[in-house]
């Protein structure tokens, strides 16, 4: 298979603006702290104002400066979103690659585990555990991440095993590389497409799951977050303040699970030809 | 009768024969072959009594020793006893006697016979050995070379000895000349016990029981000449054998590597030898009996590399190989025909380690295969039917060649990129830097191939399993392949199990051919006895639709 997963991309309108839009969320969250003078995390002004050329979308309940709450609350998704998707794909590469060449009993224990987290619904265990152990940043990542392997785990063992056949592959075996040096060397680059595909699926998951926790106010409370955002604008809906401060946060979770959505899904035609458009190069 | 114990012979400091033992019975005829400075004339000449050079030992003659006879006792035994044929024709005549003065006159030297008699017995020979009778009283210069050769071979009877050495009897002569006289001499002199001395594989096999091959000095292999020519034990006459041309063999030429040098400690032909170990360069062999047959080898002759017993490998119901047992030699090239879906790849793979066999074992050298580690692929590699696949898109040649040192940790980075370099110019592609970055899609089938054999060779292996390695490849590019394969194999004593469908191919390349069908091999045997005279109809088959550019040979082969 050559194709270039950087062409693919640029050739497809959706991927295109997917690519538009995440870098637009990825350029606020990096410059944040020149796009706003306030802290989002103290008092900047009185409670609850409305929108001012000093506080652009006003401020919240207790006088936190909304604009800049939005700004770093895309670092905190993107975090979480980024660290969920590399740790997935991470063990889902060691799960499933290992599944793949191994074989035998070990490849059916890894699967039926896989199995078994697969049909337990994920949202309700990720929702049970926060609120048992109310996670902090880092502690949240790993556990979305623990929970979110095994999809990825299973395709990549799915393509480990046609790959693991192919000549270069066997070659490679002829000459002694032990399972670690295929793996290493000759499968995980060769799973290129898909990882990153499956990747974006960690990323697009962790985000979602990220903000509804903190919608349901089962997050850190501390933690700037656009689930956060909404949680607490929920609250004041009597109130015509959803206007700019609902609403921002809602329309910018949005345009960020939209974005990857549509990056993912021109990565997606790169490992189905069939979705390809006539344009093959 | 002849009984030679380790005799040496040195002209100076120069030895030429070094330890060598030999006994030859009543009535046996016995050839000696080796290259030219082996040493065979000066054996010849040494029991005649006629070398000038230093000779230790024993020569004993019936019982008599003779290095320790008198010259003049010696001259009773020269031409009464044993006779000598010699290699330069023109030197040995006088050009001032007719030819049947010169028959005649060994018996009138010594007085064996009135001048009368001498003369009609000499006329009597000549006329045996097919000299027209005109010819009779012509000198020398008047004759051709073969009728000089009747004349001398007429001369060497002419007292009747016990023993005639002939030195290179016939190989001036062309090869209708040289059969007829083959065939006189075995008619006129069938009883007695000759020594024949000659480098031409075809005169030796027409004219002995026994043959003895002499490397520097010695002797390295002794046995029945058809055996030894049909099976040779010793690496030498192996080699000896696949450089000479002939109408039996089927395999192209190959010839030995390196030259022969006089001054080597251990078994003279160590340095040449391609499956040497350290012992070779430190003890001289001694002649050990090994498969019916004397042989000078550290490793009692060639080596059998691998060896497969009962391989069997089931997919489901399908027996894809059926009790495989097959055995490959160090240095020699075993083809597997049959057609695709005989199992061929199958067992191939099996053997490489890529599927587990259902049942059997391999062996290689003495020890069974069971896990294979790094140290079974250093030994044994393998080139697949499509080098496209097999080679990663991701990496560049040179990567590509250095890749199996890598997995093998070899040496640094810049040792296996210098080996890769030199590698890769031995399957002979360009070094050029460009080239070396160049990704194996901008390169031909031809290149593609070339690289998975450099990769193959950069780990220097004793077995190299090549599934049809020319599959891909149109005939100009195949023949080069092939013959690259054949080169390595004569200067690395590289074993070739060589896979293809095509009988024609694989009768060029291969010492012996096992032809598989349905999993099984139902024939098995040196290359050209399963051309020639297949003893399966399904070999005839691959044969009669093999590629031929004249249905003459078609038909030739199939009935």
């Amino acid at each position: 298979m050559h194709v270039s997963l950087k062409k693919e991309i640029k050739q497809s309108y959706i991927g295109q603006a997917g690519l538009i839009i995440l870098l637009l969320v990825v350029a606020l969250a990096v410059l944040a702290p020149f796009l706003s003078q306030y802290n989002p995390v103290q008092q900047s002004a009185a409670s609850l104002l409305s929108p001012s050329p000093s506080h652009w979308l006003g401020t919240n309940q207790v006088g936190q400066d909304i604009w800049s709450q939005l700004l770093y609350g895309a670092r905190t998704s993107l975090l979480v979103g980024f660290g969920v998707g590399i740790l997935g794909v991470v063990l889902g590469i060691i799960f499933g690659v290992s599944a793949a060449l191994i074989g035998g009993l070990y490849d059916r224990i890894v699967m039926r585990i896989v199995d078994a987290f697969i049909v337990i619904p994920m949202i309700v265990v990720v929702i049970l555990v926060a609120a048992y152990i109310r996670p902090d940043l880092a502690v949240l990542i790993l556990l979305l991440a623990l929970l979110s392997w095994q999809g990825a785990a299973r395709v990549i063992r799915a393509q480990a095993l046609s790959l693991k056949e192919m000549g270069h592959i066997n070659a490679s075996r002829t000459f002694g590389a032990s399972r670690f040096y295929l793996a290493w060397r000759h499968i995980v680059p060769d799973l290129g497409p898909i990882l990153l595909v499956e990747f974006i699926y960690g990323v697009r998951r962790a985000v979602f799951i990220e903000a509804g926790l903190a919608f349901l106010g089962i997050g850190d409370p501390m933690l700037v977050s656009w689930g956060t955002m909404m949680h607490d604008a929920m609250k004041f809906s009597y109130l015509n303040v959803w206007q700019w401060w609902l609403v921002p946060a809602g329309v910018a979770l949005s345009l960020t699970i939209i974005g990857l959505t549509f990056v993912s899904h021109a990565a997606e035609s790169v490992l189905d030809p069939r979705l390809r458009g006539g344009a093959v190069a | 009768m002849l009984e030679i114990k380790d005799l040496r012979v040195s002209y100076g400091s120069d030895v030429i024969l070094n330890g060598l033992d030999l006994e030859l019975a009543d009535g046996e005829t016995l050839a000696i072959i080796g290259e030219s400075g082996t040493g065979k004339t000066t054996l010849g000449m040494s029991i005649m009594r006629l070398a000038e050079a230093r000779v230790q030992g024993s020569i004993r003659f019936k019982g008599q020793e003779l290095l320790s006879l008198s010259e003049r006792e010696m001259q009773a035994i020269r031409w009464n006893r044993i006779a000598m044929v010699f290699q330069n024709v023109n030197n040995v005549l006088n050009p001032v006697y007719s030819i049947i003065d010169q028959v005649a006159e060994p018996m009138t030297e010594h007085k064996l016979r009135k001048k009368g008699e001498a003369r009609a017995r000499a006329a009597e020979l000549l006329a045996q050995f097919g000299l027209p009778q005109k010819r009779f009283s012509a000198y020398p210069h008047q004759l051709s070379g073969g009728e000089q050769q009747r004349a001398l071979l007429a001369m060497a009877l002419a007292n009747d000895p016990d023993l005639l050495i002939l030195d290179e009897p016939l190989s001036s002569l062309d090869v209708t000349t040289r059969e007829e006289l083959c065939a006189l001499l075995e008619e006129i002199d069938g009883h007695r016990a000759k020594l024949v001395i000659t480098h031409d594989l075809d005169t030796a096999s027409r004219l002995s029981e026994k043959l003895a091959v002499l490397y520097g000095g010695r002797i390295i292999e002794i046995g029945p000449t058809r055996e030894v020519l049909r099976q040779p034990r010793h690496p030498y006459t192996r080699a000896l054998v696949r450089a000479y041309p002939n109408m039996t063999t089927v395999k192209d030429l190959q010839g030995i590597k390196g030259r022969m040098n006089r001054l080597v400690s251990g078994c003279p032909f160590h340095p040449r030898c391609t499956q040497a170990v350290e012992q070779c360069s430190r003890e001289i062999p001694p002649l050990a009996r090994s498969l019916g047959r004397w042989v000078a080898c550290h490793r009692g002759g060639i080596v059998t590399l691998l060896s497969v017993a009962d391989l069997s490998k089931s997919f489901d119901s399908l027996k894809a190989v059926d009790s495989v047992s097959l055995h490959i030699e160090a240095g020699e090239t075993l083809a597997l025909v049959g057609q695709s879906g005989s199992g061929k790849t199958t067992l191939a793979k099996i053997i490489i380690g890529l599927h587990p066999p259902s049942g059997g074992t391999v062996h290689l050298e003495d020890k069974r295969v069971e896990r294979r580690g790094k140290d079974f692929y250093k030994r044994v590699q393998m080139i697949f039917q499509n080098p496209g696949e097999s080679l990663s898109h991701r990496l560049s040649v040179l990567e590509l060649v250095m890749e199996p040192m890598e997995v093998q940790e070899i040496g640094t980075k810049e040792q296996r990129r210098q080996k890769a370099a030199r590698t890769i110019e031995e399957v002979e592609l360009p070094q050029t830097e460009a080239f070396l970055n160049t990704y194996p899609h901008h390169l031909s089938g031809g290149e593609l191939q070339r690289v998975a054999i450099a990769r193959a060779l950069v780990l220097d292996p004793e077995l190299l399993i090549a599934d049809e390695p020319t599959a891909f490849l149109d005939a100009s590019v195949a023949a080069k392949i092939l013959k690259l394969l054949l080169n390595l194999q004569e200067r690395r004593g590289l074993s070739l199990l060589y896979i293809t469908h095509d009988i024609a191919a694989a009768r060029k390349v291969s010492d012996r051919i096992a032809v598989m069908l349905e999993g099984r091999i139902i024939e098995e045997g040196p290359s050209n006895e399963i051309v020639t005279a297949p003893r399966q109809a399904y070999t005839r088959r691959l044969l009669s639709s093999a590629s031929a550019l004249h249905d003459f040979d078609n038909t030739s082969i199939s009935h």
